[in-house]
């Protein structure tokens, strides 16, 4: 009583001071646009029409496109599954595709989408049959009501229901995963943007859906309260809905009209009075709402297993002459719409999608219905105001249902200013185009948030892109350096290997000559001389191997590991032992020269692949002859030049002094040369990139 | 006087005790000036700053031995950043800083690659996948569009594309730009 006293004391200050209603609701700000709602109510909703075609975007209003499960031609049922996801749902946020009606898939192209970008995906085209064969119960439910959130979440992601009030996140995804973990389940069926009337309507025809399906939400989550706002201005739907809701434990509260008294968080702190923290989501508090729309959608899933495949859409504006309200199949072309209701003059500027505070244009009237379409506005176009400074007169202020500055906001927006911008909390900006509204200098506020908010987004994705590519490069740095020491690990060990063999040999050798070194070998020359070089081998190997182990050349080597490493222990043995005695027998029988000759060519052989590594670089300048040269990489490429021919001829030289007796061993020692050069031109690469990069420009 | 100097003395003791402790317990690891330096960096790693990555060059930067405006990907912006960050003079930027803003990422024709491997090698990022004979490709997310492997490829079947355009990167236009243009023609017929 007091309150209702008190509230006509405000509605008569305000017949002079028009801010006045402010004070009748909980939040900050808010506007009083003329609502033009009684345009698109004169008419009872319209019977379905099918049109000439349907596009069904892959993809919805936000999240990954789903994956196609048909095909050109084929005949589709109305309801039958076209595109699902095979992805993970949750974090991609894929909604699948069904078929609103009977016909063949005419096309799978790109279309323009319902989206300010004007971009085009990929969508179906159908063409329908006007048959409406259909598929009952496409999504197998029993009547059983879920009992879990699980449940229902697989239900409603089956269902590709989204949020239908117009950000379009999936319903799935929305919905906390533990029961319980809501407490008070909000209906939203303010509807505060002027000309949109159709959740005005459904509640009106549907409030049954609607409540049930609340109930139902709320039953799966544990939720015990039931909140529904409706805005003052809706008489006959608040009617209804306190009919339908009466044997419930749904609440329906009467709300002030005010402009963007739908707003989620609004609406949350008008109903509870708690007041969403800039950096929490409802569902953290245990609140959870969603529209009308949305409730009766999952009504209609849960208990006749119908997926989402129309919506009540209002097409009004003051270019139309009988505007109206439709169950329009998703996928309607806004111009099939909009013509449909007598445009007073041709229609040929750009339709807008949602309402004139917070809608669209769309770049193309040929964009589809989609699920989050809720008004279809033909408003003729009006002489731009000329946009004038802001004079800092503080009303869009006052006006911003979010207590934010707009025009701070605007200053740092239009100046590029991002971080500061982003540090007056721009992100909690709803778009709601209050300060515009109000803004005496015409500031098209709203669209430099959006701008802004667009720059921030890809700052920050800038910022995560450089953190993660900054990790692999460091982690690719380990992994090389990783590598390098395994390497050198392997190859220390298969030397510590062959020593032993060495010393095994030797040893053996001692007791019976004849018998150690194998039938492969005839003349005894031959064996002594291998000996020999294998004993020069080992003590060289031996003093060598400190340096190799420092140096990262020392890869040479190690191609041969692998091949060796496979071998039976025998045939390796036999290998070397021919190797060594081919050694011996293709230049001279004395054991003593042949030692020496050995050595020398193992030598040689190290040197020429060192030798190799150090001049490849040219190689590969030779190959890249449009990447950053200076003139000094020129230069470099010039002097080394010679070298690299003097270093691929002597690469030969190893192979030529080896006897043709043993072919297969060659080829082996070629394919291990092979690879090793290869190896090692790819290791100077690498290094010389590197150097390649760093000496002109230090001076 | 006496106790005056024990006080005095008293503070100094004290003040040098919490310095000291503070020293080690709010120590900070490695270069500070460089890990911030590279903190600023667009870590695309494509070395055109004539160092083989952006750790490498902001290493040289806090070292003073390299010049602030190297950094082609960074462009001006980055240029003021460490010029700011270092204390230096900011220079113009040698390379023009128009063709270098549009992010591009790497694409090879998959059905040209010889499985070569070398591109893999040249990746700064490790954003080449392949094998030996086998076909390669780039992991579009993580390609930070350094051109590196571009030179590399034998059969030239790398080419660098801009990003492609979609509703999740789409930017609302500015506003400002919008307004201008809807202005000047208004100008000129004044005139
Ligand atoms: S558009 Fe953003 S800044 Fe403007 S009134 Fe709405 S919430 Fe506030
Ligand atoms: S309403 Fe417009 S003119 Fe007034 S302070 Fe805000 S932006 Fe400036
Ligand atoms: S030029 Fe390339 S490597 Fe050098 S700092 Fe810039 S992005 Fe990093
Ligand atoms: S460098 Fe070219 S050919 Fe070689 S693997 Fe890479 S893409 Fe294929």
């Amino acid at each position: 009583m007091n309150t209702s006293l008190a509230q006509r004391f405000i509605q008569k200050i305000a017949l002079v001071y028009p801010t006045a209603k402010r004070w009748l609701y909980r939040f900050h700000g808010g506007v009083f646009p003329p609502y033009h709602k009684s345009l698109s109510l004169r008419q009872p909703i319209r019977p379905q029409l099918i049109p000439d075609r349907l596009i069904l975007p892959l993809q919805q209003q936000v999240g990954q496109p789903a994956e196609l499960l048909v095909e050109v031609g084929s005949y589709v049922k109305k309801n039958q599954l076209l595109a699902q996801s095979h992805k993970d749902a949750n974090k991609d946020l894929v909604v699948p595709v069904h078929a609103p009606t009977s016909g063949f898939v005419e096309a799978i192209e790109a279309y323009s989408l319902p989206h300010a970008s004007g971009l085009k995906a990929m969508s179906i085209v159908i063409k329908p049959d006007h048959k409406e064969n259909a598929i009952d119960n496409v999504l197998n439910v029993n009547g059983a009501l879920p009992e879990t959130p699980q449940a229902i979440k697989e239900i409603l992601f089956h269902a590709g229901i989204v949020g239908m009030g117009g950000a379009g996140f999936p319903s799935y995804a929305k919905l906390p995963k533990e029961k319980g973990k809501i407490h008070t389940l909000l209906i939203n069926g303010a509807e505060c943007e002027p000309f949109i009337t159709c959740d005005d309507l459904l509640m009106q025809t549907k409030a049954h859906e609607i409540i049930q399906g609340a109930v139902i939400v709320a039953d799966a989550l544990g939720a015990d309260k039931l909140l529904c706002g409706i805005e003052s201005n809706k008489p006959e739907a608040i009617q209804a809905m306190q009919t339908a809701a009466a044997k419930t434990r749904v609440e329906i509260h009467i709300v002030q009209t005010v402009y963007p008294m739908g707003g989620q968080k609004q609406l949350i702190q008008e109903l509870t009075g708690i007041e969403v923290p800039h950096n929490l989501h409802s569902v953290d508090l245990g609140l959870l709402m969603m529209n009308v729309a949305t409730y009766a959608a999952i009504y209609r899933a849960v208990t006749f297993g119908e997926p989402l495949t129309s919506r009540l859409v209002t097409v009004s504006g003051l270019g139309l002459e009988s505007p109206f309200n439709i169950q329009a199949l998703i996928g309607t072309p806004f111009a099939v719409l909009a013509n449909a209701a007598q445009p007073k003059v041709e229609i040929d500027y750009p339709l807008v999608m949602g309402g004139p505070m917070m809608g669209f244009q769309v770049q193309d009237n040929q964009v589809p219905v989609i699920k989050t379409t809720n008004c279809i506005l033909a408003n003729p176009p009006e002489p731009i105001e000329m946009q004038m400074p802001c004079i800092r007169c503080g009303e869009c202020m006052d006006a911003c249902p979010v207590n934010l500055l707009p025009q701070q906001l605007y200053w740092y927006s239009q100046s590029h200013e991002f971080d500061k911008v982003e540090k007056l909390n721009i992100a909690d900006c709803i778009e709601c185009g209050c300060c515009s509204y109000v803004c005496p200098s015409h500031i098209p506020l709203v669209q430099y948030y959006r701008h802004a908010k667009s720059e921030i987004k890809v700052i920050h994705a800038e910022v995560k892109a450089a953190e993660i590519a900054k990790q692999r490069h460091e982690f690719r740095l380990a992994r090389i350096e990783r590598e390098k020491l395994e390497r050198e690990t392997r190859l220390q060990a298969k030397k510590d290997a062959v020593k032993k063999q060495v010393a095994d040999k030797l040893a053996q050798a001692g007791d019976s000559p004849e018998s150690a070194v194998a039938p492969t070998q005839k003349s005894s020359p031959a064996v002594l001389a291998a000996r020999a070089a294998a004993a020069r081998r080992a003590a060289k190997s031996k003093a060598t191997s400190t340096k190799d182990h420092n140096e990262p050349e020392s890869d040479q080597l190690s191609p041969k590991t692998p091949v060796q490493e496979k071998m039976p222990t025998a045939r390796r043995k036999a290998i070397e032992a021919a190797q060594k005695a081919s050694e011996a027998a293709g230049t001279e029988k004395n054991p003593k020269t042949a030692a020496k000759n050995a050595a020398m060519a193992a030598a040689k052989k190290r040197a020429l692949a060192k030798k190799q590594e150090v001049d490849a670089p040219p190689f590969e300048s030779n190959d890249r002859p449009n990447e950053t040269s200076t003139a000094t990489s020129t230069e470099q490429r010039a002097a080394n030049i010679p070298d690299v021919t003097d270093a691929s001829q002597s690469t030969q030289t190893p192979d030529l002094t080896l006897d043709s007796t043993s072919e297969k061993l060659t080829k082996e020692v070629d394919d291990v040369t092979q690879n090793k050069r290869q190896k090692a031109i790819e290791a100077a690469r690498k290094r010389a990139r590197e150097r390649q990069a760093k000496p002109p420009e230090t001076n | 006087m006496i106790e005056a100097l024990i006080i005095f003395i008293g503070l100094a003791l004290l003040f040098g005790l919490l310095l000291g402790y503070a020293a080690i317990r709010f120590k900070i690891e490695g270069n500070p000036l460089s890990n911030q330096i590279d903190n600023v960096l667009p870590q695309t790693q494509c070395g055109q700053c004539g160092y083989p990555g952006c750790k490498p060059y902001a290493d040289a930067l806090s070292k003073g031995e390299a010049e602030v405006n190297l950094c082609v990907p960074g462009g001006t912006e980055v240029m003021i950043l460490i010029s700011e960050i270092t204390g230096r003079e900011p220079k113009e930027m040698n390379a023009p800083d128009e063709d270098t803003q549009i992010k591009t990422t790497a694409f090879i024709d998959e059905d040209i690659c010889i499985g070569c491997v070398l591109c893999i090698k040249a990746c700064p990022v490790d954003a080449i996948l392949g094998a030996t004979k086998l076909m390669h490709t780039v992991i579009q997310s993580e390609c930070t569009g350094c051109d590196l492997c571009v030179p590399v490829c034998p059969v030239d079947c790398i080419e660098m594309r801009p990003a492609e355009t979609t509703t999740v990167n789409w930017q609302w236009p500015d506003p400002a730009d919008a307004a201008i243009a809807a202005i000047t023609p208004d100008q000129g017929s004044e005139k």
